[in-house]
């Protein structure tokens, strides 16, 4: 814990010593992308030093704009501040300051005989610029989404908000790395109890490191064993922007690619930005066949075990007959014959996920039709199973938000094993379970199915969406500061 | 800037409605109509217009109470006038005739999975599940009983909407003759005696603090109140134009049998199309007959997490259930006794309530 120790102190005005500290505390000359600049100016006449991390700070801006005007520096009555072009960020003098600035890919600069350190930004991350989201698609609408870089990311947010009342909060998360987390918010908006809420819980953290928002997920969350999500994860910063206005939270963070929303609803992951850039006809079709598409995965291959295990009466007697046509030759039940097809559209999906990218979409197309096909041939699986099955799988796509995804997929397979169980009992006991689950469920004390039950003052976004004039309020379940959409405050 | 609207614990007019709808409008599905027609045959449909008259009186005081005594319920109402005893005494009869019901109902509901859906299937499981599936909701509370009735609601009574209009269309209009069946006194008799149907709208009263406001809680119980009256009388009456005089009093349950009789176009096997839409009906009605047991017996015996007694109390309706030999039959005969003896008893606790309390001189405040 000597190191401990050290960085807590501050340093002195003996140059030679501080830069001996500094370069044990690096590993010097160990560590290669460390830069130590000597460097001896005229005008002051003092030996100065600069420290900087070449790897991520910018190094033409250094030498342009701080270690060359020090060095042609012929006038003694400037400050260090006015020689350097660099934007001055400020002095420090304790050590464990010094570090945390020069990790962060600013410049140190220390003068002999002073005790403090002068910073200077030159932050220069390395990373892509601004995509197309590629998770989120939307044939309208705008195309840009967030990448690696938080100051990108919050630069996209403000492009769309250019307005004072938005916040973006600064957080260090983590004790090792020092993560640090960007709250966005709308200072006018965004209910104070709520922010309390977050903010003590980000500050509750006790890890060492958290890379990624991804990852940050699950440390906050209430629930994190539940089936069902309650952070929204998005990558596309118009969506983001439109939860920021209705007075939800986001965050932000380095190296995280999207941003999380919270609290979250069943709705805000059923929606998708399109619904609302679509005319209003269409925006509800596309809505309608999303519902649709919902209850076709999770209930289908229920519903074909159930009717062919426990009520045959329901289908109608010739379709019965091609059925137990087909399914004669089977050697197999109805469960197994959808399970061994459902498990292994679930292979193909992971498998096709990860398959490197050029022979990725011909090994999922080739490995369906052919293990489809062939399946029938060899009497292991009904065409009807393989209709079946391809039909849930497809439908679960309608539902773009991975995280939902993921959980109607599970509770696809509950739904097949109550179906095999009782029936269509069993499924409606499932289902009945299933609703009484979801209305006690909460996200960050927000009912999971609000505001269709129970009911708040809100603009009535759930299954489907109003005229955009008729959208007046703000969700009431987030208690917003400001709940009318329309309300002139300015 | 609109004030904000504090719903936490308290659940509105929506799932009030949707609460009455499920548990009082779940009968018309079950056994409830086949005692009525026993009696006084196809004139079952009057005699519901002729309860629902009766309920008139009772509902209406109620309502003046609740309305008075702002924040309490039946419960804390009937503790206030009658006092520590004689209030516990009338707590506890409320308490037994609840659970009654609730021990029958857990007997009857599996019967009717088994006799018309499930005949392979043991009874006892399929009690078990059921009494799984309604204390689950049952422990969940009462916010979340109203919400789950909601959300349901819509799609329960729309298929509820379409046997009935299947039934008119197929069904023989005739049929509904005699008008008053057995006559008109045997009628009025018998509607007193079964009055005790909508006993439930007397129990609404002991959750009427968990509604939102005495507003929206009186609006609630009138529309629940002429909804569900309408839907059991159209029900009634498209039965016996189904199944005429004789038939509909060979039937255990009516509901089920139609579903089977009924015809949509190129499907003639449509009961399982419907039978979804009526089970978590059942699920909705049986959780809150729960709850409501161990609400009361929360009241009773000062219990504040009254929700851990609701497992013990479907563990025992489950395996209480098992004992009546040939249920359809022994059970049948001891709920018409019940109905009996109970309908004095439930029409009378509103007016002995307003009496008290004008005895007391509260009324004038």
């Amino acid at each position: 814990m000597e190191e401990e120790i050290l960085k807590n102190k501050t340093i002195d005005s003996d140059l030679e010593n501080t830069i001996d500290i500094f370069k044990s505390l690096y590993s010097v000359p160990m560590n290669t992308d460390v830069s130590i600049r000597n460097l001896f100016i005229g005008g002051l006449n003092r030996n100065a030093t600069a420290i900087s991390i070449k790897t991520i700070s910018d190094s033409e801006k250094i030498e342009e704009q701080i270690i060359r005007p020090l060095l042609s520096n012929s006038d003694s009555d400037l400050t260090i501040e006015d020689i350097c072009a660099a934007q001055f960020l400020n002095t420090h003098s304790q050590i464990q300051e010094i570090l945390k600035d020069i990790n962060n890919g600013n410049t140190a600069l220390f003068l002999d005989g002073e005790n403090k350190a002068y910073l200077f930004d030159t932050v220069k991350f390395h990373g892509r610029s601004v995509e197309k989201a590629i998770n989120e698609v939307s044939l309208r609408g705008p195309k840009e989404a967030f990448n690696e870089d938080v100051a990108a990311n919050i630069s996209l947010i403000r492009k769309k908000i250019r307005n004072e009342n938005l916040v973006v909060e600064s957080v260090t998360i983590s004790k090792r790395s020092n993560n640090e987390l960007y709250i966005v918010y709308m200072k006018d908006l965004v209910n104070d109890k709520l922010l309390k809420d977050v903010k003590d819980k980000l500050n509750s953290l006790d890890v060492n490191a958290i890379q990624n928002l991804s990852v940050l997920e699950e440390y906050i969350e209430d629930s994190s064993k539940s089936i069902f999500p309650t952070i929204l994860s998005t990558e596309r910063p118009d969506r983001t922007v439109s939860f920021l206005e209705d007075g939800y939270i986001a965050l932000l963070m380095n190296n995280s690619p999207d941003s999380l929303i919270l609290p979250a609803t069943f709705w805000s992951f059923y929606h998708n930005p399109e619904d609302h850039y679509l005319r209003f006809v269409f925006g509800n079709f596309i809505r309608l066949l999303r519902f649709l598409a919902l209850l076709i995965t999770l209930f289908v291959s229920a519903f074909y075990i159930a009717a062919i295990n426990y009520h045959v009466e329901m289908i109608p007697s010739d379709l019965l007959l091609a059925i137990s046509a087909t399914r004669e030759v089977i050697p197999f039940p109805a469960i197994i014959e959808i399970l061994l097809m459902e498990i292994a559209f679930e292979l193909i999906r992971e498998a096709g996920l990860r398959v490197p990218n050029p022979i990725g979409p011909t090994i999922g197309i080739v490995g369906a039709l052919i293990l489809g096909q062939a399946a029938v041939d060899a009497n292991i699986v009904s065409p009807l199973v393989v209709i079946i099955v391809a039909l849930s799988g497809l439908c679960s796509f309608a539902v773009g938000d991975i995280s939902l995804n993921f959980s109607i997929r599970l509770i696809r397979f509950l739904f097949i094993f109550s179906a095999a169980l009782f029936g269509f009992y069993g499924i409606t006991a499932l289902f009945t379970c299933g609703i009484f689950y979801l209305v006690s469920f909460r996200s960050f004390g927000v009912p999971y199915l609000a505001p269709m039950t129970p009911k708040y003052i809100s603009s009535k976004d759930t299954i489907f969406r109003k005229m955009l004039k008729k959208e007046l309020y703000r969700p009431g379940y987030l208690k917003p500061q400001d709940i009318e959409k329309k309300k002139d405050n300015s | 800037m609109k004030s904000m609207e504090k719903t936490q614990g308290k659940i509105g007019i929506k799932e009030f409605v949707a609460i009455i709808l499920l548990t009082v409008g779940t009968k018309l599905s079950d056994n409830t109509p086949n005692i009525l027609y026993e009696d006084i045959a196809n004139a079952a449909w009057l005699s519901i217009f002729l309860i629902c008259l009766i309920w008139l009186i009772p509902l209406v005081l109620l309502i003046k109470l609740n309305t008075l005594y702002k924040d309490k319920n039946l419960i804390e109402i009937i503790q206030h006038l009658f006092g520590k005893y004689l209030g516990f005494a009338i707590l506890f009869i409320c308490w037994f005739m609840q659970t009654y019901v609730m021990f029958y109902n857990s007997v009857i509901y599996p019967d009717i999975i088994k006799t018309m859906y499930f005949n392979n299937t043991p009874l006892l499981v399929i009690a078990l599940v059921l009494m799984a599936v309604t204390s689950f909701g049952a422990m969940k509370g009462l916010e979340s009983i109203g919400s789950t009735a909601w959300i349901t609601l819509i799609v329960i009574k729309i298929s509820l909407i379409m046997v009935l209009v299947i039934t008119f269309l197929q069904g023989e209009m005739d049929f509904i003759y005699p008008l008053l069946g057995e006559g008109g006194w045997k009628l009025i008799k018998e509607s007193y005696n079964n009055s005790s149907i909508f006993t439930e709208f007397l129990y609404i009263f002991f959750i009427a603090s968990s509604i939102k406001n005495t507003k929206v809680f009186t609006k609630g119980l009138w529309i629940g109140y002429i909804f569900v009256s309408i839907e059991f009388i159209l029900a009634l009456v498209g039965y016996v134009m189904i199944f005429d005089y004789y038939g509909i009093r060979l039937l255990d349950y009516p509901y089920h049998e139609t579903i089977r009789y009924i015809q949509l176009g190129f499907l003639t096997n449509v009961e399982l199309f419907f039978f979804p839409f009526w089970i978590v009906a059942s699920f909705i009605r049986l959780s809150f007959y729960l709850y409501l047991s161990a609400l009361l017996f929360g009241a009773l015996f000062k219990i504040k997490q009254f929700q851990y007694i609701v497992p013990t109390l479907a563990t025992i309706s489950v395996f209480l259930g098992l004992i009546p030999q040939s249920i359809t039959f022994s059970i049948d005969y001891l709920r018409e006794i019940f109905l009996q003896i109970i309908t004095p008893f439930v029409l009378s606790l509103p007016l002995i309530l307003w009496i008290t309390a004008k005895l007391k001189g509260e009324l004038k405040k």
